[in-house]
């Protein structure tokens, strides 16, 4: 389950930008995650709770913004919203489409207390 | 601490091993450590929020040590793989197979696994150097457990690197490792549809290698519908179809990587 290295990563980055800033605890943390980015939110929301647990962002919560799959077809230049990996352009059928939205997997924000 | 051994080293359970040591060991302080203890028991009467922009790649610091990864292969010249796929589609017999046919060229192989020498044994014997890394409970390898790797290994110049990850089709999908090239090895007793069931994995991929086509007769598995999907999820993967057992196919894959290092 890699969601458990992701989560470690994403309170790794909160702690210390909240560290920098003097800050006693973190209340929210803000996501971007694409919807091909190859997570699933709810192992994700799992292991984040259990990642907190004795850091600066315990009881925390977690904000994910879902990015929706952009494609741009290489053939005819169309661009159209994608659910998936498999997208076919809806104008001329191709498969020959590049992914230009839905990796994200960014850390965005992190809301603290003072 | 360690929940391999006990001992004190924080955060991940990860040993390196090389063929024939008895103990492992860990890294040498290059991991980063997820520890953050910090009890704050005092009260917030009058709490103020504020929000910090922080706009970061989750990722980031793997892949930054990625990137440092790609810098030193490219400075010795190694040609680096990264070899991905289920548990069970063979690839420790396609490296032993390549290892064998590649005599005349310097190689050296990290292997991935959760748990034993296994796979480091096998290669071992074709008189390779190898170093296991076992994960533990982990899932996938990642840039800083290469780096530590290959600084045990003593990489030469002008060599080839085949990094065997953890057999699955997922998790290793997210991470860079700092390889030339990603190569998904899919064999046909899986399914033809497995492109289709695990996309992330084809995306990342550079290569596609198709393997146990000596069974094709015994199993239901399309090779052409296998790599429409795949090149339905990547239309720049390219293809290899081989049995490494029989050595059928094998030709065109050990030129394919002679190439690779001549170039």
């Amino acid at each position: 389950m890699h969601e458990m290295s992701i989560a470690m990563n994403i309170v790794d980055i909160a702690c210390k930008e909240a560290e920098k800033e003097g800050a006693p605890s973190i209340s929210i943390i803000e996501l971007d995650v694409g919807k091909l980015a190859g997570v699933m939110i709810d192992s994700l929301k799992f292991c984040y709770d259990s990642v907190c647990k004795g850091t600066l962002a315990e009881n925390s919560k977690l904000l994910i913004n879902e990015i929706v799959g952009r494609g741009q077809c290489i053939k005819c230049g169309s661009e159209f919203d994608i659910d998936s990996f498999m997208a076919i352009c809806p104008t001329c059928e191709s498969y020959e489409v590049e992914i230009t939205q839905g990796r994200e997997l960014k850390l965005k924000a992190v809301t603290v207390n003072e | 601490m360690c929940d391999t051994c006990g001992c004190g080293v924080p955060g991940k359970a990860v040993s390196f091993r090389k063929h024939g040591e008895d103990h492992h060991h860990h890294g040498d302080g290059h991991t980063h450590s997820h520890d953050h203890d910090h009890p704050h028991d005092h009260t917030h009467d009058h709490r103020h929020d504020r929000t910090i922009a922080v706009e970061q790649d989750i990722l980031g610091e793997n892949n930054l040590l990625a990137q440092r990864n790609r810098g030193y292969f490219e400075a010795k010249n190694i040609f680096s793989i990264n070899l991905v796929s289920s548990p069970g589609s063979g690839k420790t017999t396609l490296l032993e197979k390549t290892l064998t046919a590649l005599k005349d060229t310097e190689c050296a192989v990290i292997e991935g696994d959760q748990q034993t020498m296994n796979d480091a044994d096998r290669v071992a014997a074709t008189g390779v150097p190898v170093l296991q890394i076992n994960t533990g409970n982990g899932c996938h390898l990642d840039a800083d457990m290469i780096h530590t790797a290959y600084r045990e290994l003593q990489l030469k110049n002008d060599s080839i690197l085949f990094i065997e990850n953890v057999g699955n089709l997922v998790c290793p999908a997210l991470f860079d490792l700092g390889e030339d090239k990603r190569v998904v090895v899919i064999s046909v007793t899986e399914g033809d549809d497995k492109p289709a069931k695990y996309p992330t994995i084809f995306d990342q991929a550079d290569i596609c290698i198709i393997n146990k086509i000596d069974l094709l007769p015994y199993v239901q598995f399309d090779v052409e519908k296998c790599k429409q999907h795949a090149l339905q999820v990547n239309h720049h993967l390219e293809f290899f179809e081989l049995s490494a057992t029989t050595g059928e196919g094998m030709d065109t894959w050990l030129k394919w990587l002679k190439d690779q290092i001549s170039k």
